[in-house]
Formats: structure tokens, sequence, C-alpha cells
């Protein structure tokens, strides 16, 4: 049994590492993702912590001198000038008594003009606001100066938040989509390996030569769902080493943590995706056989590779995450998480999704030797 | 030793097999003769346990084939139609894998992977990968597969189609050696020269059914033809199939 294992997985092996395209395409995956990956941050990074400045027209602009100077401050700047880029479509109209309204302390009227259901204004429209709300609260406390009554009487609650992230656990989203890059490389990495080898093998007819030599078909189905897991993993170990050296250079200090691959979480991260990596082997070939061709196959497997897509996603964008977290995939996803965040593992979630995990690779593997005893699955009829 | 008693399958709406019998002796090359869709490649289909007969026994050297196939197929050596190479494969590690599929251990695998090359002279073709062998490149190197573990029982499937004057040669000198070991061979063919060449026993089936069998002598003598081919059309009752 153990011998004819060894022979089966030997010939997948071979067979499939000389389909260079096949494994290329998979291992492009891997070491595109972490690359594409780290640019998107690298560039989002910028966007986040250097505000780009903003430029509006201001009307009646000389009647507010130090407003205009307190929007200046804040990067807001006014300009004439229509074909400038940064200029939006914001207006801010100053009243035409606003100083005299403002000599006697009365509310001078600014109007801001935009069009709120432009998503591309709301955070423009925002950062405005909040610069005028800041003049307001300024210019008022002055006017309590002047007139010998303590500013703070305006202030009836003092909030004080105490931030207790680690710099590691801040970076939850962008963590959630590193974590979400490494799992699915388990499923894509040897997604066309997997359906040449089942579906492929059958529409070059030696399928039914293999069946018919004194092997089970479960043999058949193990050494393929292993020579398939094989590769899965030889991604994983691509994207992690090609990880490792790309979230290096993205400069996280900007933004007060970072998402650093150690060895010991590549360690671990091997450990927790090799039964993921059987369980999708599996799966695949399962999906792949019941297929009756190779063009319908490709889609099938595609179309099934989304449901663990959806759960890893879950994870990363945090929702339901109290049922979800028992869930194989995305239970894994979060002991990833928690690992890198340096937190304390999930370690029932993590054993329990990990069994159901293997369980489910028996399932198709039996499922899968079952359809290889239909003349109707092995003929493709 | 393959015996096949009271077949019947269908297929779909179709009679594949209608009631076949028929035994292949060892130390006999028994021929498989039929029109196109008589059914000859569902019969030996179900022979290597491939295809579920709806009724009726196949058996191996006395094995069930339907009751312990792995027992049954180990005697057995198979060379279907299509080859089902694996192209990416050179024909000795293809012909080594299925010796070793086969039961033969790593080191004995080689070893008669070798010797099988050798006598099919394809040493020139053996450490090529099979992507873009001729017809007659791919036959040889399925044949070598199907002999290689010296199987008591060696079911060919078409055997002769597409190879050159020198393979079909080598084809069978071949079965005649294995014959003269005293194994078992069973082949399907419409090519009315090849069986008369080689053939102890044959088997003429149409729909699913044998329609004679006895030596090519005894067949003629039946309908009173001078040649097999003669015999054959006269035993069928049309001529439908023969000239492909």
């Amino acid at each position: 049994m153990i011998n004819l294992l060894k022979v089966l997985y030997k010939k997948e092996i071979i067979d499939a590492s000389r389909d260079k395209r096949s494994v290329m395409a998979g291992l492009y995956y891997a070491i595109g993702t972490p690359i594409a990956m780290c640019l998107l941050l690298s560039v989002l990074l910028q966007q986040l912590t250097s505000p780009e400045g903003l430029k509006i027209t201001i009307v009646n602009a000389e009647q507010a001198p130090s407003l205009v100077a307190h929007l200046n401050a804040n990067e807001i700047q006014s300009t004439n000038d229509k074909n400038d880029e940064l200029l939006k479509s914001i207006t801010l109209n100053i009243s035409d008594d606003y100083q005299k309204n403002m000599r006697e302390g009365r509310p001078a009227t600014v109007t801001l003009i935009a069009d709120k259901s432009n998503d591309k204004l709301g955070k423009h429209i925002n950062r405005i606001e909040k610069a005028l709300a800041s003049y307001n609260a300024e210019v008022a406390s002055l006017r309590l100066i002047s007139r010998g009554i303590d500013p703070s009487i305006m202030r009836t609650l003092a909030v004080e938040t105490h931030d207790e992230a680690t710099p590691d656990s801040k970076g939850g989203m962008f963590l959630g989509i590193a974590t979400l890059s490494i799992i699915l490389t388990v499923f894509y990495a040897a997604m066309n390996l997997a359906i040449d080898t089942s579906a492929g093998e059958r529409e070059r007819n030696s399928l039914s030569l293999l069946l018919s030599h004194p092997l089970s078909s479960l043999q058949i189905v193990l050494a393929k769902s292993a020579a398939i897991a094989s590769f899965s993993m030889l991604g994983l170990v691509i994207i992690l080493i090609v990880s490792k050296i790309t979230y290096g250079l993205v400069p996280w200090q900007q933004l007060g943590f970072s998402i650093t691959i150690t060895p010991t979480f590549m360690l671990f991260c091997f450990a927790v995706c090799l039964p993921i990596a059987l369980m999708s082997a599996s799966l695949q070939v399962f999906v792949s056989f019941m297929a009756k061709s190779f063009k319908e196959a490709q889609s099938y497997v595609t179309m099934v590779l989304f449901i663990p897509m959806s759960l890893s996603m879950i994870t990363t964008y945090d929702i339901a995450t109290d049922i979800i977290q028992w869930v194989p995939i995305a239970a894994q996803q979060y002991a990833l998480i928690e690992f890198i965040k340096g937190n304390p593992l999930p370690v029932p979630q993590l054993v329990l999704s990990t069994l159901i995990t293997l369980i489910l690779f028996s399932v198709f593997s039996f499922l899968s030797s079952r359809m290889l005893k239909s003349e109707k699955v092995v003929f493709g009829l | 030793m393959i015996k096949v008693t009271n077949l019947t399958k269908k297929i779909g709406d179709v009679n594949a097999l209608n009631g076949l019998s028929f035994d292949a002796k060892n130390g006999q090359i028994t021929g498989l003769l039929g029109p196109n869709g008589a059914g000859k490649t569902t019969c030996l289909r179900t022979v290597f346990g491939l295809l579920k007969a709806d009724s009726g026994e196949t058996e191996i050297d006395g094995i069930d084939v339907a009751k312990n196939p792995m027992e049954a197929k180990k005697n057995l050596g198979l060379f279907p139609d299509p080859c089902g190479l694996y192209e990416r494969l050179t024909p000795r590690e293809y012909i080594t894998f299925f010796a070793q599929l086969s039961g033969l251990s790593s080191v004995k695998a080689k070893a008669a992977t070798s010797e099988v090359i050798k006598k099919l002279n394809m040493d020139d073709i053996a450490d090529r990968r099979c992507q873009g062998f001729s017809q007659g490149q791919r036959m040889k190197t399925a044949l070598a597969q199907a002999v290689v573990h010296n199987p008591s029982n060696v079911i060919l499937d078409e055997p002769t189609r597409g190879l050159d004057v020198m393979s079909t040669r080598i084809l069978r000198d071949l079965l005649i050696q294995l014959k003269e070991q005293g194994h078992c061979v069973l082949f399907s063919s419409h090519v009315m020269q090849e069986v008369a060449a080689l053939c102890d026993h044959v088997v003429i089936m149409a729909n699913g059914q044998v329609i004679a069998q006895g030596s090519v002598d005894e067949l003629c003598e039946k309908a009173g033809k001078a040649t097999l081919e003669e015999a054959f059309i006269e035993l069928i009752g049309s001529d439908e199939g023969i000239a492909a």
C-alpha cells in the first residue's frame, strides 16, 4: 500500500514538474502577490500620512483674513485659477456682513457650497468642516477670555483615550490582507496541476489504464492529492520568502505599526497550512472528476474556490467573527493574524478547525475514490 | 486463461454485450474479430474490470474479476485503445512506472524495462519524452507497458493500428513468443490478415454476441469459403465494417 503510494506520488511529481507552464502559472501568484501588495501599501501609506493639498474657491476672502489664514495653516488654500489640478468644486462663501458681525460678537455667516453626494468630495468637505469648527472654538475661547470667563466652562466632558494597541496589533486590516494572500496561495498555486492530473488525465485516456492495474482508486486519489498539496506548499514557501523580503521594504514606521514575517511565523504558517493544502487538493481533485471535461473542470474549480476565499475575506474584514472563527480556513487565518500580533493563540478554535479540515480531506478523498469506481466518471460519459 | 460467460452490458440504450461467452486458453493466441461497434472494446474493458457487466461472469486464471479485481488484475497485461501515454514521461519512466504498479520492485521493474525496451528495438526512443511520438512509437511504448511484468494473460485492443511493416513484424514475433512461453494472448482486431496469420482461435462477434468460433480453418470450413475474410462476411451476414 505505502510502496504503491510512493510510486504513484513520484510519478505525479515528475509529471507535474515537467509541466513547466502550469507550475509557473501557479507560482507567479506566489511571487507577484506580495510584491503588488507592498507597492499598493506603500502608495496608500503615503496618502494616509501626508494629506494632499486642497484648494477651494473662497468668495469674499478679503472679509475674513484670519479665517483664511487658519485654513491655510490646515493646508486648505484659496485659488482663482480654474485649471488648478488641486481645485475641488467646493466654494466657501463669506457673507458681506462677516466683519461687522464678528466685531459685534454675533454669529458671522459662512456658507459651504458643495455636492455632498459626490463621494470623492466627502473627505475634503469633512476636512473643511473640521477646520471651521476648530476656528470657531478658538475665536469663542478668545471671546470668553476677553470677558473674564474661563473658556474651560464650555467643556463639560474631558475625554481621554488610552490606546492599548501595540504597534503590531494596529495594522489589523493590512494583516488581514497579508494573511489572506498567504492562505489563498495554498488554494491557487496548484490549481492548474490539480485539474491537469485529474480531468486532464482522464481526457488523455491514461486514467482508465491506471485503473486497470491492481491498485485501489483511493491510492490513486491520495497520491494525486499529496502531489498537488506538495506544489501548494512550495507556493506557500515562496510567498512567505517573498513576503519576508518585500514587507521589509514597506515604510511601516509612518503608520506606527509593522508586519514582520519572522522565521517562527513562517514555520507556524507552514504547519497550519499543511492540512489546508491537503483539503484544498482533495477538493480540487473531487470537483475536477465531477466535471465531464477539462474546460468544465476549470470553471467549476474556480467557482468552488470562491468558498474558501470568502471565508478568508470574512476574517480579513472582521465580519461575524464570533461564529466564523470556528470555521476552517477562517479560524486558521485568525490564528495567523493573532500570531503576528503577538496575542495568545486561539488554541481551541485552531485545533477544532484543523480537525474539520482533515475530516474534509478524508471525505473528499473518499468521494473521489468512490467516483473512480463509476464507469460514467472514468470515461466521462 | 480468460473465460467469459454470458456477459450482458447495456450502455445507454444500446445492448453493447448480449450474452457473450468464449474462452481464451493459455499457450494460444485468441482473436476477437468483429465489425466496428460489435462490442469488442466493451468486452475487453469488462474483462479488466473497468466496466461492470449487467450480468454474466469474467474469470482470469479462475479468479472472478468482479469479486476479486485486485488478484485478477495481477495476472493481466493490458494494451488499451487509445494508448494512454503520459506525454511528459519517457518510455523508460512510463514502462517502469506501470511495472511497479503491477507489483514489481523498483530494481526488478528497471531491469524488466531495459529488457523489454531491447526486445522491442526501442532504445533510440527510450529516453525521449513521449510528446511528439509517431503512432508507431506510441504503440510500441504501450505494448512494452503491457508485457513488461511478464503477465500470464495479455489483452490487446487493436494492437496493429498505425504500425509500419517492421513494427507489425516485431509485434507478431512478440505475440508468438508470448504464446510459446505459455501465456494467454487475447486481442481484438478487424484486420483479417492479422488474425488469419496469428490466431489459433478466432471468436467472431457482432452486436455483442458470438457468431462463431474456432480455428481459422474450422471457420472457413463452416462457412464453406476459402479465406477468412469471405467466411467472416458469410458468417455475420453483411459486409458492414470490413472496409475499416
